[in-house]
């Protein structure tokens, strides 16, 4: 990581603009402050982020069927915010990959919403800026979805309801039970059995994918006999 | 009113019209799932159940989920059960069971389905493709004699799966095979996973008792011969992929039990408790009988398991090979390896080698002890009386490893004699004496000893007898190994005696609520009443619980844990037990005494197929060597640590090596299980007036009919 705590803290320092005719009401939508000079509009970082051990990972899933649980009330793979992917037969550490939303500060998939005069996916201040698609306004164009760089795509295809979907570190989980969001619990947090995800406010160094991967492993993993390098 | 946690569909798969029919789930809702499904839906669709062989036509394999699987109950979400006739067994191959793990069960919920029926014979070898409510049958003439994992890899790469295991969502109607008409159809969805594959290798293609069903590179549905019964079918594999959900009736409760489960029962990360006595609550740790090649690993789990018993190495070898698979040559290799390290290797690339032919190594148990033995004795080998060209000089090397399973996989050298059974081969060796004397070491219904002996560990040998397999039910099982193990390594013995069968007590409603004596297993009390009601409330739990519901064996049940201040497990609890997660998941009310009675339920339509087949209880009885010898030689240990009381009624840990059984006694104690079971007590079928109690006329109904039906006694 290579940011700072201030830089991370939600204050516009973002030097990446929103233009378009919806400007100014996307503005007033999610807050005077952001009100640049010559209309244009900064995307506010968010206040936190998931990190994944990839070598921590035990492939067990729960961490996507309990976030399909949290956010929609039914247990699934392909409506889960975090993919965890594995390969039964490649050796570790390459059979697991562990595929999160980086909330990235430039937020391709935000940039790329259509849908006016309010974005359906964008960053939330009343939840620390994290990135969220309000699937009501969604009109299922897929652009977000098309616009994520990663492999694989972070922004989700519901084709039952013909919506995008995006991690938003649990901010609207009505069955979690308990406040999600920046400062709140992460799901997938929470639950994984051997603490492979963690959260951050800090924001980590957005010109390496490997920034978001970091290692978890204590030294009650070096007891169990696995390696904590 | 939704089917909560279930997809509420079963598929049934007629192999030889090659037509996939929809059963709805409702009308098996109140058999649960898993087992007690399967059980029914065989009742319903084999036609003669008299069969006793896993091979015949008429036979109805059930590959079965449960409303966990697919969700966060902690150790639930990724079982899966198989039943039908098996195959091997002796004197009868009943109607039995066996399992798996992974992420099968998982995926085929996903995909819409609750279980598959598989029946009738393909007339070629076919792969089924399951695309959620797509079903197709192919073409698998190109995939017979490819092992299990490049079974898995090409049907990945027909399908059109990407290789990698970081790759882009694939939308499942842009994948290979498809016809016009389901590229045109309902969007299918994308999915980031790669297919559930269960598959048979060589061994189940040749039909041979020894045959297993493999998913992945790890996990194996060995008992039973599973395998074969695919092999006679044609069936070569069943791929599956889904991009559906399960709605259940309470999600936050389902999260809410989780997160206790994990902060409450589980060892905490920060304050870690390596020698934590427990059986949900330990750390991910892979059960290997070897010590691990390398520190360069991970835990591997099931879905939805909340501390993984598997692992996968950067080594190239030994991958999710788990327990008795890691350990079948472990006593031969250890002569010829010249390290520690060297011995790992042995075994880890022993147990790919009975992964890829899905081969079920458990039989070696036992089983490769003896056929040394007769090799030694001069009777095996070339030119001997059993005839064998295979290198018995070089026994505990990896090539003699291969081909002895390449053998035993084809049919040829003794593996001809062996494909039916090993008793069989006995039998047909003229070795029935083996039975007597232990050198074959097959306890009960043609199986091995599992290392757990039958006149140490009662509620595992009189389990096993009692019903249709060797148990392989680790409900107690874990006060052996822990204490035992306390005791040979001079470890703190966490948990005394008294208060370790107390804390059992507490939680064996209904029969043996507060009766510690349960767990007595001393000579005084070994053919109690008390015993047998332990043997019950085992049996019942299993096959709703563990077998139905799908509880994974190895966590649960969770009666004591060290990690807790009362040192109470999760099981049975009101915040994690088993019925919390039950209900939360289904909607139900169900009680954890409910759960118990509906196992019962599935237990008596379990007997009811074995009294069909033929069984009375003159044939249930152990190998004559459990009689007629004394156990004095232990697999894991030298000693058999157990909570007895001794004569002035103190709990103690004792040893239980050094005893046999009585033949007499034993004969009595089935008696008083019977009795208890309301079965009749000179044969051992069910009584009319015991099923129509659980609402089973029909099984009353077609015993009669068979003239087998259980007299009613005063």
């Amino acid at each position: 990581m290579n940011d700072s705590q201030d830089r991370s803290s939600g204050k516009i320092t973002r030097r990446h603009f929103l233009l378009g005719a919806g400007a100014l009401s996307l503005a007033a939508a999610v807050g005077a402050d952001l009100i640049l000079p010559d209309n244009m509009l900064a995307m506010p970082n968010s206040e936190g982020f998931l990190l994944v051990d990839l070598k921590k990972c035990q492939g067990c899933g729960t961490c996507m069927m309990a976030c399909a649980l949290a956010h929609t009330g039914v247990a699934s793979y392909q409506l889960a915010r975090i993919q965890i992917q594995q390969d039964s037969f490649a050796n570790w550490p390459e059979d697991i990959f562990m595929a999160t939303c980086r909330q990235c500060q430039d937020a391709p998939c935000v940039d790329a919403c259509p849908v006016e005069p309010v974005k359906a996916n964008r960053p939330h201040p009343e939840y620390g800026n994290v990135r969220m698609i309000d699937q009501k306004l969604c009109i299922g164009c897929q652009a977000c979805i098309e616009a994520c760089p990663f492999t694989p795509k972070r922004v989700q295809w519901d084709h039952v309801i013909e919506r995008s979907q995006k991690c938003d570190l649990c901010a609207d989980s009505p069955y979690l039970g308990e406040r999600g969001g920046p400062g709140g619990t992460q799901t997938c947090v929470k639950v994984c059995p051997v603490n492979a995800i963690a959260f951050t406010r800090i924001m980590p160094d957005q010109s390496l994918e490997e920034s978001y991967f970091v290692n978890l492993r204590g030294p009650a993993w070096g007891k169990l006999g696995m390696s904590t390098k | 009113m939704p089917l909560y946690g279930y997809a509420g569909k079963i598929l049934r798969l007629d192999l030889t019209q090659r037509k996939a029919i929809v059963i709805e789930t409702e009308k098996y809702r109140r058999w649960g799932g898993g087992h007690g499904m399967g059980s029914a839906l065989f009742w319903d669709f084999c036609k003669d159940k008299t069969i006793t062989d896993g091979r015949h036509p008429a036979n109805v394999c059930c590959i079965m989920t449960s409303p966990l699987n697919g969700t966060i109950v902690p150790s639930a979400g990724g079982r899966c059960e198989v039943v039908g006739v098996g195959v091997g067994m002796y004197p009868i191959s009943w109607f039995t069971r066996s399992g798996f793990g992974g992420r099968f069960s998982t995926m085929l919920k996903y995909a819409g389905w609750d279980g598959i029926v598989i029946e009738g014979k393909a007339d070629k070898p076919v792969w089924v493709d399951i695309r959620n409510d797509q079903v197709s049958f192919r073409d698998a003439v190109n995939l017979w004699g490819k092992d299990t994992w490049t079974t898995q890899q090409e049907i990945w790469r027909q399908i059109g799966i990407q290789p990698e295991t970081k790759h882009q969502w694939q939308d499942l109607q842009e994948l290979e095979l498809l016809t016009k008409e389901q590229r045109k159809g309902k969007d299918q969805g994308r999915t980031t996973q790669k297919s559930a594959i269960l598959t048979i290798g060589p061994a189940g293609e040749n039909q041979t008792a020894h045959a297993s069903l493999i998913h992945d590179a790890g996990n194996g549905a060995g008992q039973g011969g599973f395998g074969a019964v695919w092999g006679s079918k044609n069936l070569k594999a069943i791929s599956v992929l889904g991009t559906g959900s399960i709605r259940v009736a309470d999600p936050k409760a389902i999260i809410r039990a989780r997160m206790v489960t994990k902060e409450k029962y589980v060892s905490s990360w920060e304050r870690p408790d390596l020698r934590s006595w427990t059986r949900l609550g330990g750390f991910p740790r892979p059960i290997i009988f070897v010590r691990p090649p390398t520190n360069d690993r991970r835990p591997q789990s099931c879905q939805g398991c909340i501390n993984g018993c598997r692992t996968r190495y950067n080594v190239g070898y030994g991958n999710e090979s788990s327990c008795q698979e890691t350990a079948w040559y472990g006593s031969f290799a250890r002569k010829v390896a010249k390290s520690p390290a060297e011995n790992t290797e042995i075994n880890l690339r022993s147990a790919d080698i009975v992964q890829r032919y899905g081969f079920n190594s458990f039989l070696f148990q036992t089983g490769l002890h003896w056929l040394e033995h007769l090799y030694e004795e001069g009777l095996l080998g070339p030119g001997k009386k059993i005839h064998s060209d295979l290198p018995w000089k070089e026994i505990g090397t990896l090539p003699f490893a291969e081909k002895l399973v390449h053998a035993l996989s084809a049919k040829t050298d003794i593996g001809a004699d062996m494909a039916d059974g090993w008793v069989q081969a006995a039998i047909k060796w003229g070795r029935e004496k083996d039975l007597h004397t232990g050198a074959m070491q097959f306890s009960y219904w043609g199986i091995p000893e599992h290392g757990y002996d039958p006149r140490a560990e009662l509620e595992w040998g009189y389990g096993s007898i009692m019903g249709d397999r060797d148990t392989n039910t680790h409900c107690f099982n874990q006060i052996f190994t822990t204490v035992s193990a306390a005791f040979a390594f001079a470890m703190p013995i966490r948990i005394e005696a008294e208060e370790m069968v107390n804390l059992h007590a507490r939680k064996l409603s209904p029969y043996a609520k507060g009766r510690p004596e349960v767990l007595d297993f001393s000579d005084a009390n070994m053919y109690s009443e008390a015993v047998a009601q332990l043997v019950r409330w085992q049996q019942h739990y299993c096959r709703f619980f563990k077998q139905s519901a799908l509880f994974c064996d190895l966590k649960w049940p969770d009666f004591y844990s060290t990690n807790t201040p009362n040192l109470e497990g999760a099981t049975a609890s009101s915040d994690a037990g088993e019925q919390v997660f039950w209900n939360a998941v289904t909607g139900d009310k169900l009680t954890f005494e409910d759960g118990i009675e509906l196992g019962r339920k599935i237990w008596n339509l379990d007997n009811a197929i074995w009294v069909l087949q033929g069984r009375h209880r003159d044939i249930v009885h152990f190998a004559p060597y459990v009689y007629e010898t004394k156990y004095e030689k232990g697999e894991l240990f030298p000693f058999y640590m157990w909570p007895c009381r001794d004569e002035k009624g103190k709990w103690q840990y004792t040893d239980l090596m050094g005893r046999s059984l009585d033949r007499g006694k034993f004969e009595e104690w089935k008696t008083i299980f019977y009795k208890l079971e309301g079965w009749n007590t000179k044969t051992g079928s069910p009584k009319r007036s015991t099923l129509e109690k659980m609402d089973m006329k029909f099984a009353a109904d077609a015993l009669q009919a068979a003239g087998r039906l259980g007299e009613e006694e005063v």
